[in-house]
């Protein structure tokens, strides 16, 4: 705990010099980072408690296939991935591991599709805030992302 | 006055081709009268024939779905809004939970305030809903709890309509252009009682 605390301390007093270093240690993943580009980051949310969902653009500008596998945020206690679909008259929703996003490629996670699902609240959040997100890569690679609250009726 | 007007010319045409088919699918002849037996969102048993009075649309879903269910909801609060004050008072949704151990009427409360006045949570005994589900050949599935005891519900997709007496009307699938299932709607909500 007293580690942390510090490490937080150290990094807030020397932004820069800490930035340098990480620079330094994750080569590979900060070239990744620059890659990749998230855009139209919206999380659908009602009053209560009931779950949310994330919904965003995803573009894969570098020349490697990366693969997300999950997020996170403080803001929920679980954040999941998940497609909707439709057969026969019966709306499905299930889990997936991971999705892979090729050279050049675009995903997006829309309405009915492929999207994030945000569980249990860590506090109150309303239309018009924001939610801090953090995508997560198999490489152990991670993409911050804020989130705009929305009301599912916006979308 | 050009709303009367627009209004009361609409009525006529109306009332002048009644047996014109709804652009999105007919289950007049296929389905039964709106008809059930359930708990509503302030806690009171109500029936089927409470509804009677205004055009009545039904989805059954479950208020853990964050996507299909308010995304459907919200879609038809989008249209619901669209029409004119006189015809939006003369339609309701009534939202009916596959369920029951979570969405509780205050749950269902809650949630369906946020589409709108038009929207009524039910829910009930597992028995009642499938006798709902049952009488419109509907079906409804339970995920597997996972290690934090959530679990998913697959549930029918499509919104049911039925007219002023609760005979049925139309079925909006998934895969009828928003235009057709918004003209039904609103054409539905425009007939005289
Ligand atoms: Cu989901």
């Amino acid at each position: 705990m007293a580690n942390k605390l510090s490490g937080v301390l150290i990094c807030r007093a020397c932004q820069g010099i800490a930035l340098s270093a990480l620079t330094l240690l994750l080569t590979t993943g900060v070239a990744q980072a620059q890659s990749l580009e998230v855009t139209n980051a919206r999380l659908s949310l009602l009053p209560g408690n009931t779950p949310g969902a994330g919904y965003f653009d995803l573009q894969n500008s570098g020349d490697e296939t990366v693969t997300l596998v999950g997020a996170e945020s403080p803001a929920f206690e679980h954040v999941e991935m998940h497609v909707s679909s439709e057969h026969n008259g019966m709306a499905h929703m299930h889990a997936i591991e991971s999705i892979e996003i090729g050279p050049g490629e675009r995903i997006e996670f829309a309405p009915k599709g492929h999207h994030l699902m945000f569980l249990r609240r860590a506090a109150p959040l309303s239309e018009g805030d924001k939610a801090d997100v953090e995508l997560k890569f198999s490489d152990e690679q991670r993409l911050p992302v804020t989130f705009d609250v929305v009301s599912p009726a916006s979308l | 006055m050009y709303k009367l007007l627009l209004a009361g010319l609409t009525t006529f045409l109306l009332a002048g081709c009644s047996d014109q088919s709804w652009r999105t699918t007919d289950i007049g002849d296929i389905m039964p009268a709106l008809d059930f037996s359930l708990t509503d969102e302030e806690g009171e048993r109500v029936q089927g024939e409470d509804y009677r009075g205004k055009a009545t649309l039904v989805y059954f879903g479950y208020t853990f779905c964050p996507d299909v269910c308010p995304i459907t909801l919200a879609r038809l609060g989008d249209t619901i809004r669209n029409l004119d004050d006189e015809t939006r008072d003369n339609i309701q949704v009534l939202f009916i939970s596959v369920d029951p151990s979570r969405d509780t009427p205050e749950v269902l409360k809650r949630y369906t305030d946020a589409f709108g006045p038009e929207f009524v949570g039910l829910t009930g005994e597992q028995a009642e809903i499938d006798a709902v589900t049952n009488r419109y050949r509907i079906a409804y599935d339970y995920g597997e709890e996972n290690e934090n005891g959530d679990y998913l519900v697959s549930h029918s997709s499509a919104v049911f309509a039925f007219d002023r007496e609760g005979q049925a009307q139309f079925l909006v699938r998934d895969s009828h252009p928003v235009s057709d299932a918004e003209a039904d709607i609103k054409r539905l909500a425009s007939q005289d009682g």
